[in-house]
């Protein structure tokens, strides 16, 4: 057996160096939980403004517009800069190592996703110094979101943060999908997942497939606001079609930030009570259960729009049902405690804490699943009670309790116990001061600036103020006990709780690669030896080979930072855009030729991923989040031509001509694309350079022909803001050829590559990998001609 | 309980939703009350009182996978009890949403338009107005509910019944009032700066005052 000695070539803890360019995912995982906890801070300062304007009747704290700018970045920022964050940074420092791997599967990646966030925060943050924030609700319902009712730039810069922050998100779903499926250590079954690891992986896949909706509406949102599309002012499509692209994803993300919370209580719950998990089984079923379900509730939000009553019979069914798994969980979790012996530490009261108000959230959510009783909910201080019961009580607070149990692992040092369980009582305490007393205002409207002394409301709102100041500044007990623990704590010790699972079995905090030697699990026994001195009860594998891997890439930050750049480029034009544009081509070609070198442990092969290697697999997932974007694109465009009362029949104003062509053309460059890669895996470096050669010129000429036919009808009056025929085709066959520009792009890299002697050598991979993508974006389109030309 | 006014029968969809609303709530208390109940319970009874250093068996340890734990059976009898309380719940709610949606035959109808920032009453006889709505206690009425820009939820306080107002579609609910009176009529979704205070007053009258203002106004 062999004892790494070797020090990572990495920059020191201390220099800047390595927190910009690092790829470890401990690493990022700290940078994700620092910044989300920032995005915490300020949305909750927004949040202590807007309960101090509500604390009286009549109160003139804060004018109409400052208010709704305050809710609506609250609502933004809590929800997807905070909480979702703040489980993947936990996911990014703990999965890896529950698991028994070295590190995510692609490092590099993981780094672009962080970046990519940082950046889409900053330019939600910058929305206030652009005219105003977005100021509609964190719904953005349209048509107030339209350029018309929203003339601000702000809200079009915080748009962009959301487009961005959805790249980020695509990214690290890919590479959490791979990491758990493929490098979990030898014998590790998926039945042996810690709960955390199969709540992060449960959803990372709720991930997939509800944000791309999100996506669809929020760049349909920007084109329409920068381009003067016109999907969601038009009547046609508008308020309706928003309502279901942001709820389709809407009711999915609730989950999304609960779940990882559920995965943390299930982690906590085992150690502090001496039990197995109870019925973990059924836990982890009742997830997955609960995640396809929540696909088909999400016209619960759209009660009361006028919808036809048996769709609302049957979404009221759909979301009654989905109470049940998390019926389940909860008894599951309460059964644990049964025969127990729990140790009161403070991560386990915020579990146990987080149950208790979600019991209360989940109960009150069942009273907005009945459409009777929503006719009179809907909207009110109800709702805003409820679904804070769940995300503060049973999603933020579980993940602070998390925060409490992992500190000792990522420092290495004990926090102070008083002051975490003081922290949690006046939590507690104020969480309930603030929240319970709005069930009692279920007239009051949500979203008011303010109310008359007549409603009597004021006192309700009174109390509720006041335990927001008690829950607000009791955080400041653990920013206070947490920093100075990390200096000054006790040491913690490789297991302090004397827990179970993986990360515990190595030094806290763990070293750079996370175990000496990788864990082997048979018959319920885990071997290791580690760093923290725990021998091996059978011999280990061996490493013999010696690697020299790479953790730090400087093209993940610059990336991320050409991008945000282009995006602001796309609001300010010349020279911003094309600069920006440029940096970014530069930054992701020297992204594609750096050497990074990772080492690849695949123990965990099983069907049917067998023989996939990690980066096929990745593009798979990415592509089936690209099926939900596209699907989520022609959705719109069907609602709005199925509501319009009138449509240009097929070949009166889209030439049939032009259209066939182009699926003439590109279905012949999926060929090309087929020979370059039969080429390169038959060794001929020249039939590889001339198929992909073709494949480029193929695709250039689709582009070219896309591009005289768009000014063509530009110039025949058919605009973007001409009406929605001409709205949904720009968009939509835009956004396609988006995808194919991006292709192409891909095309000429990997004939420089070919060029150079690449991919001949039994290394067709990155070939294979773009083919995939190429048909991909070829059976989009084979899917648009039809719907466009043809009917 | 919760504002649900000063417990007079104002409308028939105050009776209706205070009725479903008892039955949610009863409910909800006793469920959540066993739950919490019997969490508070397990905690004092099974906390780490340190009288002793003995571990349960089955206990983590580090290097063991966990052993399994729980009955199916517990389960399925928690969930079969959900069930039956959540089936129980829904079809009370089918029985009131039958009732919230179908306006008697002889419904008057007024058409209630809203915009940035406030509300437009139309009567079949032709009259407007945007800062009272009047109705007749007795009688049903329809609101025909629009939007002219973005938009808007109609709700009034106590009537506990509210609509979404759409630009592009057209949205109905019914009423009966029951007493005399005036309640407030309020924006429920968020709609621009005067949100907040896009209001109107009901007024409910006795049909013979309404018949007399009826008859000479508008036309
Ligand atoms: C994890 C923590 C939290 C999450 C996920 C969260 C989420 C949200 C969301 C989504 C909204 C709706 C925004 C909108 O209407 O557009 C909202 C509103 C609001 N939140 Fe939070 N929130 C959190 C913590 C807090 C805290 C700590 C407070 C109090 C100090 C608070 C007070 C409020 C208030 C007063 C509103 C406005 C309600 C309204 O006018 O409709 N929230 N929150
Ligand atoms: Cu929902
Ligand atoms: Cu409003």
């Amino acid at each position: 057996m062999v004892q790494e000695t070797e020090k990572p070539s990495v920059p020191p803890a201390w220099s800047i160096k390595r927190w910009l360019f690092t790829t470890n995912h401990k690493d990022v995982g700290i940078l994700y939980l620092l910044t989300s906890v920032f995005f915490f801070v300020a949305a909750g300062w927004l949040a202590l403004l807007v309960r101090t304007q509500l604390g009286a009747p009549d109160n003139a704290f804060l004018n109409s517009s400052a208010y709704n700018q305050a809710v609506t970045v609250h609502g933004l920022l809590m929800v997807l800069w905070f909480l979702s964050p703040f489980a993947i940074g936990f996911a990014n420092y703990i999965v890896p190592l529950q698991i028994g791997a070295r590190d995510l599967a692609f490092p590099r990646l993981n780094a672009l996703s962080y970046w990519l966030y940082f950046f889409s925060g900053i330019l939600m943050l910058m929305s206030f110094f652009t005219g105003s924030a977005p100021d509609g609700g964190w719904t953005l319902y349209s048509p107030l979101s339209s350029q018309r009712y929203t003339p601000f730039l702000g809200l079009n810069v915080a748009a962009a943060g959301i487009i961005m922050m959805i790249a980020s998100i695509t990214v690290g779903t890919v590479n959490f999908i791979v990491t758990i499926v493929r490098m979990r250590a030898p014998g590790l079954k998926y039945k042996h997942l810690p709960m955390f690891t199969w709540a992060m992986l449960i959803t990372i896949g709720m991930m997939l497939y509800a944000f791309p909706s999100l996506l669809a509406g929020t760049l349909i949102l920007f084109a329409d606001r920068a381009l003067g599309t016109l999907y969601f002012s038009a009547p046609e499509g508008g308020a309706i079609l928003w309502d279901h692209l942001f709820w389709f994803f809407g009711h999915p993300e609730v989950y999304i930030v609960l779940f990882p919370a559920i995965g943390v209580v299930g982690d906590i719950l085992p150690t502090f009570t001496r039990r197995p998990l109870y019925g973990k089984k059924y836990i982890v079923l009742s997830l997955v259960a609960a995640a396809i379900i929540s696909f088909v509730v999400w016209g619960h939000h759209m009660f009361i729009t006028g919808i036809n009553p048996t769709v609302m019979k049957l979404f009221n069914i759909t979301t009654v049902a989905v109470s049940l798994p998390f019926d389940v969980i909860t008894i599951a979790m309460i059964e644990t405690l049964v025969r127990a012996k729990i140790r009161l530490k403070a991560p386990v009261l915020f579990a146990i804490g987080s149950i208790a108000l979600f019991v209360i959230g989940g109960i009150t959510g069942v009273f907005l699943a009945s459409v009777a009783l929503d006719f009179q909910l809907r909207g009110t201080y109800w709702v805003v009670s409820h679904f804070h019961y769940v995300m503060v009580g049973g999603s933020a607070m579980a993940l602070i309790g998390g925060l409490y149990y992992w500190f000792p692992k990522i420092t290495g040092r004990m926090y102070n116990e008083k002051l975490a369980k003081t922290h949690f009582l006046l939590s507690f305490i104020g969480f309930n001061v603030l929240y319970f007393p709005m069930y009692l205002l279920l007239d009051m409207p949500r979203r008011i600036v303010t109310y008359t002394a007549s409603t009597g409301w004021g006192q309700m709102n009174l109390l509720a103020t006041a335990g927001a100041w008690i829950f607000g500044l009791s955080q400041l007990l653990m920013f206070y006990n947490l920093f100075v623990s990390m200096k000054k704590g006790m040491p913690a010790g490789p297991n302090p709780w004397q827990a179970s699972t993986l990360e515990w079995a190595t030094s806290s905090p763990p070293p750079f690669h996370n175990f000496d030697t990788i864990p082997v699990i048979s018959e319920g026994v885990v071997h290791l030896t580690n760093g923290a001195g725990h021998s091996a009860a059978l011999g280990a594998k061996a490493e013999t080979e010696h690697v020299h891997e790479t953790h730090t890439s400087t093209w993940p930050i610059i990336i991320s930072a050409a991008a945000f750049f282009t995006l602001l480029g796309l609001l300010m034009g010349f020279p911003v855009l094309q600069l920006a544009v440029a940096f970014g081509v530069i930054a992701v070609y020297g992204y594609g030729r750096e050497r990074f070198t990772v080492r690849h442990e695949e123990n965990a092969e099983s069907w049917p991923y067998q023989g996939v290697e990690n980066v096929k697999l990745g593009v798979w997932i990415f592509l089936a989040s690209e099926v939900i974007f596209f699907s989520a694109l022609l959705g719109a465009y069907i609602f709005v031509r199925v509501n319009s009362a009138t449509w240009p029949a097929a070949g009166q104003i889209l030439s049939i001509q032009h259209g066939a062509v182009n699926t003439f053309i590109l279905l012949t460059s999926s060929f090309t694309a087929v020979l370059a890669l039969v080429s390169a895996k038959a060794g001929s470096r020249k039939y590889t350079m001339l198929s992909l050669l073709t494949t480029l010129v193929l695709g250039l000429a689709f582009m070219l022909n896309k591009a005289s036919e768009w000014k063509e009808l530009i110039e025949h009056g058919f605009t973007f803001n001409s009406g929605l025929p001409a709205s949904s085709y720009f968009i939509t066959t835009g956004a396609h050829g988006v995808h194919v520009a991006a292709g192409l792009a891909t095309i000429v890299y990997l004939i420089i590559r070919a060029a150079e002697g690449r991919y001949t050598k039994g290394d067709s991979g990155t070939i294979e990998h773009f083919g995939l993508y190429w048909h991909f974006v070829d059976i989009v389109w084979v899917f648009l001609f039809p719907l466009f030309y043809l009917l | 309980m919760p504002d649900l006014g000063n417990n007079i029968l104002v409308s028939n969809t105050y009776e209706t939703f205070t009725g479903l609303f008892g039955t949610f709530s009863t409910l909800a208390i006793i469920v959540g009350a066993v739950v919490l109940g019997l969490m508070t319970y397990l905690i004092l009874r099974y906390r780490d009182k340190g009288t002793s250093t003995q571990e349960p068996e089955d206990a983590p340890t580090l290097g063991k996978l966990p052993a399994e734990r729980g009955k199916v059976k517990t389960i399925a009898v928690s969930l079969t009890l959900s069930t039956t309380i959540l089936v129980f719940l829904v079809f009370g709610t089918f029985g009131a949403l039958d009732n919230i949606l179908t306006p008697p035959k002889d419904a008057i109808d007024i058409k209630v338009t809203a915009f940035q920032w406030g509300w437009k009453f139309a009567y079949p006889n032709g009259y407007e107005e945007t800062k009272e709505l009047r109705v007749p206690v007795g009688k049903a009425v329809r609101l025909i509910v629009v939007s002219e820009d973005v938009f808007h939820n109609f709700g009034i306080y106590d009537y506990k019944i509210k609509i979404d107002a759409i630009k592009g579609r057209t949205n109905h609910i019914w009423f009966e009032a029951k007493q005399p009176g005036e309640f407030t009529i309020q924006c429920y979704e968020l709609c621009g700066i005067g949100h907040a205070f896009m209001k109107a007053k009901l007024v409910a009258m006795e049909p013979g005052a309404f018949n007399a203002w009826y008859s000479t106004s508008g036309a």
